[in-house]
């Protein structure tokens, strides 16, 4: 397989701050590549340096065989990048938004009409091509700014939280887009602190952490590599007190075999190394505090779980700051 | 390399004409441009003595430097305030070509703007304009030479207001000093000398030669020269501000 992105000890520095730390990326021509991790932990740092937006502090990296430094111009005009907010102009018509594009990027002046009418058709806003851009909704903004990146045909599309800040149809919509496009040949790489995303879409993931690549490989093998780990689902017959949530959660985080623990809903996930050793012991506390067992189950981890146990952070973690960033945004 | 240039060329006239459509028009601005510089004029012309072919000059050098100033303070820090600066950014393009692109549409504006006030104030004076070819292009490189200094003010400012008050401290300076309403001879020499690196001099000189038809031609192309240079060296700074400050 032909490698279109290739990144070699990438690093960008912001004073203190290793937003990214010596990186070495591989992306194939034709996968779908996502780049999966918390808030702040490089993702868009670096597909702004990938993208020839900011540069790098050390390190080198080629797209389509292109120095990202020293051939920027010639990178560019492989590439169509679609960042974390929408950036049409909301002043013109998604129309001469695409055409605006066509123009930067040396779309022959007789291909720009056909161009843009085919990508306001596949992405559904044909109909609304000369409305002026202020009275799309984000979703629409979102798709009108994929199309804009894809006006000159590259090769490879970077696309930073595609899906954020969307509604769910939006979302769906996006990743069905997102697909088909891949089927058309198009290299997509794209970030995301979606876990589930990254599982639908991707065909390899790489996570990030800290400005680190902490793991890589298609979300099977990640899943794998966590199958090492075994998972205990059980429920209990109690109330819906929080303080005797957390602390039965605490007892049993304590219990002998058990590496961590997650709440979901009224349900506990035990992540133990031994299922067999391990679920005596957790019926033995149950009896002795009087805890009545609904369910247990052991589970297939997911890519969630290989998550947790490649990272040591909680899935819950990323939608809390998921929650507080949205926040923000509104305020 | 002709060839990128022209590229660049090409593309920076597409930035301008965008901009011409997702700016200019919303401008409040606008009047800024053109009322400043009149209210100055009429302040001072009442105190002195009236002679059109050294005030209207002046007057369309102001009122190209206002309002050129004014609308690429728009221009530039609201593509910066809203993010699309990064579709720039992203396209094959280098912020020489971004700038110049954001200048060009300052200097049709500039353009449209002394017509708008040039032809009415000559019919009402009475003066006929004799090099109006000569004035023409006196006014496209004047226009083109401040709307390259708005461009590097407004890459340096976060806010429009802030890249008006950065102008301001250009403007009012120069208003006074460069020859608009007193002929820069009749000046102390220190502020003759100081004059001499400010190029609303070079552009109310160029002008005033054009329109009255006074001094030398020499003088003429030695100030539209100079203009050019000033454009250039704004545009290079200007380039290397507005990469600095997106870091
Ligand atoms: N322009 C900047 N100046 C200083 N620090 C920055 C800048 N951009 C990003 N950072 C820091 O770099 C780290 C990575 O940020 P970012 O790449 O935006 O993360 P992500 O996209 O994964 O949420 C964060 O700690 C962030 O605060
Ligand atoms: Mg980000």
């Amino acid at each position: 397989m032909n490698i279109i992105i290739k990144t070699k000890s990438l690093t960008k520095q912001y004073g203190h701050i290793l937003a990214v730390d010596h990186i070495d990326l591989e992306v194939f021509e034709g996968e779908i590549f996502g780049l999966l991790g918390p808030n702040g932990a490089g993702k868009t740092t670096t597909i702004r340096m990938l993208t020839g937006q900011i540069k790098p502090t050390f390190g080198e990296a080629w797209i389509a065989g292109y120095d990202i430094i020293h051939e920027s111009i010639k990178a560019k005009e492989s590439i169509g990048v679609v960042p974390e907010v929408s950036n049409v102009y909301d002043e013109m018509s998604a129309w001469e938004n695409l055409i605006f594009a066509a123009e930067l990027y040396d779309v022959p002046r007789s291909e720009r009409s056909k161009r843009a009418i085919e990508l306001l058709k596949f992405f559904g806003l044909y109909e609304r091509k000369e409305d002026k851009v202020a009275n799309f909704s984000k979703g629409m903004k979102r798709r009108l700014t994929i199309a804009t990146a894809l006006i000159h045909k590259p090769k490879v599309i970077f696309l930073d939280e595609p899906t954020t800040g969307l509604d769910v149809q939006s979302s769906r919509m996006i990743r069905i887009l997102l697909k088909q496009l891949n089927k058309t040949g198009v290299t997509i790489f794209l970030t995301t602190h979606y876990i589930e995303e990254a599982d639908q879409l991707c065909h390899r993931i790489a996570i990030i952490n800290k400005g680190k690549i902490i793991a890589l490989g298609s979300p099977e093998e990640l899943k794998t590599k966590a199958e090492e780990e075994h998972i205990i689902e059980i429920s209990f017959s109690i109330s819906k007190d929080v303080e005797e949530y957390e602390d039965i959660e605490n007892q049993l985080k304590n219990l002998n075999y058990v590496n961590s623990i997650s709440r979901i809903g009224d349900k506990f996930r035990l992540y133990v190394e031994n299922t067999s050793e391990a679920i005596p012991i957790i019926i033995d506390f149950c009896r002795k505090n009087n805890l009545k067992i609904i369910s247990i189950n052991t589970l297939k981890p997911s890519l969630e779980d290989a998550f947790v146990k490649i990272t040591g952070l909680s899935p819950e973690i990323m939608k809390i700051e998921k929650e507080t960033k949205k926040r923000v945004s509104l305020g | 390399m002709a060839k990128t240039w022209i590229k660049s060329l090409i593309k920076a006239f597409y930035i301008a004409k965008k901009d011409a459509k997702v700016y200019y028009f919303k401008a409040p601005n606008f009047t800024y441009g053109l009322l400043m510089p009149f209210a100055l004029f009429i302040a001072f012309s009442l105190s002195g003595q009236i002679n059109p072919l050294l005030i209207i000059p002046g007057l369309i050098s102001l009122v190209i430097l206002f309002g050129t100033t004014s609308i690429e303070a728009v221009a530039v820090v609201l593509e910066k305030q809203t993010g699309t600066i990064e579709r720039l950014l992203i396209a094959p393009i280098s912020f020489f070509t971004i700038v110049l692109g954001k200048a060009l549409a300052g200097l049709f504006f500039g353009l449209i703007l002394s017509i708008i006030i040039l032809i009415p104030s000559a019919i009402i004076s009475g003066i006929s304009i004799a090099n109006p070819l000569l004035v023409l292009i006196a006014i496209i490189i004047s226009s083109l030479t401040f709307s390259t200094l708005g461009v590097l003010v407004s890459a340096y400012a976060k806010w429009v207001p802030e890249a008006q008050m950065l102008s301001n401290f250009l403007r009012f300076p120069m208003a006074f000093i460069c020859g608009v309403f007193l002929p820069i001879e009749n000046m102390p020499i220190q502020l003759v000398i100081i004059a001499r690196f400010l190029p609303l001099t070079y552009s109310v000189e160029a002008l005033r030669i054009s329109v009255g038809n006074s001094i030398s031609i020499f003088t003429y192309l030695i100030d539209i020269v100079a203009l050019i240079l000033f454009s250039f060296i704004f545009l290079i700074i200007g380039s290397k501000i507005l990469q600095k400050r997106l870091e």
